[in-house]
């Protein structure tokens, strides 16, 4: 075989392959397009007349624009405060390497291995306590633990910086803290990128934490209020598909513009969000 | 959280390697240290005391109601070696991940090097199998639950219908069946990503190695056994191990998918947790067994970094 057959029959193959592994997407978003009697007759053809009224129901729904605000209110404040929280420990560790700070850097990769199911319970109680549960604050409390994670992965790329420039900073008189804030952190922006996709990712895909700690529909973050939207329509099955797509419009917007900081995730990190 | 460490060259040039000779005052020091305090905060809240709570809970008949807690032993540890509901967990929680872990490597690394050939549609391809990473598996796990109806409209029964006549089966409903679309779920989810992963690590292994083989007459069979799989070495530790821990983690999943039924075919440690512990209140119960979860959790993460240590050791 010459190359380029087998070039176009590896292509032929590989495309096959992929459109049937891509068939679940297709099946949600063609239905998205059809009124029920149409979905039930042939759930699998394109749609007949492009019809919108799934779309029309769900966007003039003002639940969806809630739970989207919620789950960005969410997603911000905590990933901000992650890579905030696991700049400054990395700054405090790359800096000073003494053995105390050594001593602190191992204790707190332990935080790394523990999964989040295994706190939750206890979390949960105390947030009872604080009256946290069933507020969104409540729910990026909990995610702070991802913290820990930033700290690792930022440390690691910050001592790849020359020291040269804490010490210039020092000379010019500047403090620690502007020495973090004005030189360092514009530095480590590439690893700060990285990082964020990774626990925005998490954070906005997380169903575990929202379903244990929110029971007000008016708090819900997008993902359980499309769980929510199943039992809601449990007949209507394009009027499910719809909410379903629309619901994955941002994440999918998000990867598309962030795509090749996930390679780099992976390369630099082997990071699964 | 699936997250994890890996092992990386450390640079020692650069900010650590002069540091130590540059002490400043005490007042220096002060402020210095008060950057890791966000962190040490974190950690004592978020880990420390909730690990150590769980612990003492886990020894205990605790409710959450009662005032009076009775120190009770290692009975919870026993009611969960004979609770049918938790064994189950257990058992479909060890499957899922030892299922999805060798199937999805099975798949994605023969997938990665087809998928670093040059061929027309490759970025499509690539993304088509990609994609399932991106939404949140709780969203996929309800499609699912549509596409694997019974019902006329659930595409895998009507397709099999129309093809070969075969009357409508109940994936989700028959507990053998229910596991295993379970199962087939999370590697479609997850195949496409870690075919990612190995040809992140692919793309760094040089064309001469190839060129070289080539010229003493290695078929493809050979180059791939003799140069591509013992330099997928390092990513193949990184998946299996991202995969494990995912699939111990399961939750998201099976929960939207047929929420651990029928019966308990397909209930996880982590439902078991919320379930034990957030709805019905039995603590103790619960504690125990995120004890025991996070044991062998942390068991398999040094198992990797072991594992990883030697292996560098022998090939680098």
């Amino acid at each position: 075989m010459t190359t380029s057959v087998r070039r176009l029959v590896l292509s032929v193959a590989m495309i096959a392959l992929a459109c049937f592994i891509a068939i679940p997407l297709y099946y949600i978003l063609v239905n998205t397009f059809k009124t029920q009697g149409d979905m039930v007759a042939a759930p699998l053809s394109p749609p007949t007349q492009l019809f919108l009224g799934n779309y029309q129901e769900v966007l003039s729904d003002p639940r969806i624009y809630r739970s989207f605000l919620n789950t960005f209110l969410v997603t911000a404040a905590a990933v901000v405060l992650q890579l905030l929280v696991g700049a400054l420990a990395a700054f405090a560790m790359v800096v000073r390497t003494t053995t105390l700070n050594r001593v602190i850097g191992a204790v707190l990769l332990l935080g790394f291995i523990v999964p989040g199911q295994s706190t939750l319970i206890p979390l949960y109680r105390t947030l009872v306590g604080f009256q946290l549960v069933d507020t969104l604050p409540g729910l990026v409390i909990m995610y702070l633990g991802g913290s820990i994670f930033c700290y690792f992965l930022i440390q690691g790329y910050m001592r790849t910086l020359p020291y040269e420039i804490i010490e210039a900073g020092r000379l010019d008189g500047a403090g620690s803290f502007q020495i973090f804030w004005r030189l360092v952190l514009p530095l480590i922006k590439p690893i700060l990128v990285t990082v964020g996709v990774f626990q925005t990712m998490w954070v906005w895909n997380d169903f575990l934490l929202p379903t244990v700690m929110i029971s007000t529909p008016e708090k819900r973050t997008v993902v359980l209020q499309v769980y929510n939207a199943v039992s809601e329509f449990t007949t209507d099955w394009p009027m499910f598909m719809t909410v379903s797509v629309v619901a994955l419009v941002p994440m999918v917007v998000f990867f598309v513009l962030t795509q090749r900081h996930i390679v780099n995730g992976l390369l630099a990190g082997g990071v699964k969000g | 959280m699936t997250t994890t460490m890996l092992p990386r060259a450390t640079v020692r040039e650069g900010l650590v390697a002069r540091s130590r000779r540059r002490p400043g005052g005490w007042k220096q020091l002060a402020v210095n240290q008060a950057f890791l305090l966000p962190a040490i905060v974190v950690f004592v809240f978020l880990f420390v005391v909730p690990l150590a709570q769980s612990f003492y809970w886990s020894l205990t008949d605790f409710t959450g109601y009662s005032s009076d807690v009775t120190f009770v032993g290692l009975s919870n540890y026993r009611t969960i070696l004979t609770d049918p509901s938790m064994l189950a967990a257990l058992g479909f929680t060890l499957l899922f991940g030892v299922g999805t872990t060798v199937v999805v490597t099975l798949i994605a690394i023969p997938l990665a090097v087809q998928l670093n050939k040059r061929f027309f549609g490759r970025n499509l391809v690539r993304s088509l199998w990609f994609f399932p990473a991106i939404p949140s598996m709780a969203i996929l796990g309800l499609v699912w639950r549509y596409i694997l109806s019974p019902l006329e409209s659930g595409v895998v029964n009507s397709t099999l219908q129309d093809l070969f006549g075969v009357g409508p089966l109940a994936w989700l409903s028959d507990g053998t069946l229910a596991r295993v679309s379970v199962i087939v779920v999370g590697i479609w989810a997850a195949a496409g990503w870690h075919a990612v992963l190995y040809m992140a690590y692919l793309q760094s292994i040089p064309n001469e190695y190839y060129e070289v083989a080539r010229i003493d007459g290695a078929s493809a069979r050979q180059q791939f056994f003799g140069i591509t799989l013992p330099l997928l070495t390092p990513a193949l530790v990184i998946s299996t191990f991202l995969l494990m821990t995912a699939g111990l983690k399961v939750f998201d999943l099976p929960y939207t998918l047929t929420n651990g039924g029928p019966g308990f075919s397909t209930y996880t440690i982590t439902q078991s947790i919320v379930v034990a512990g957030v709805s019905q209140g039995r603590y103790g119960l619960a504690s125990a067994l995120a004890v025991l979860f996070t044991i062998a959790v942390a068991a398999l993460a040094f198992g990797q970094l072991w594992l990883t240590k030697t292996i560098e050791r022998r090939f680098v």
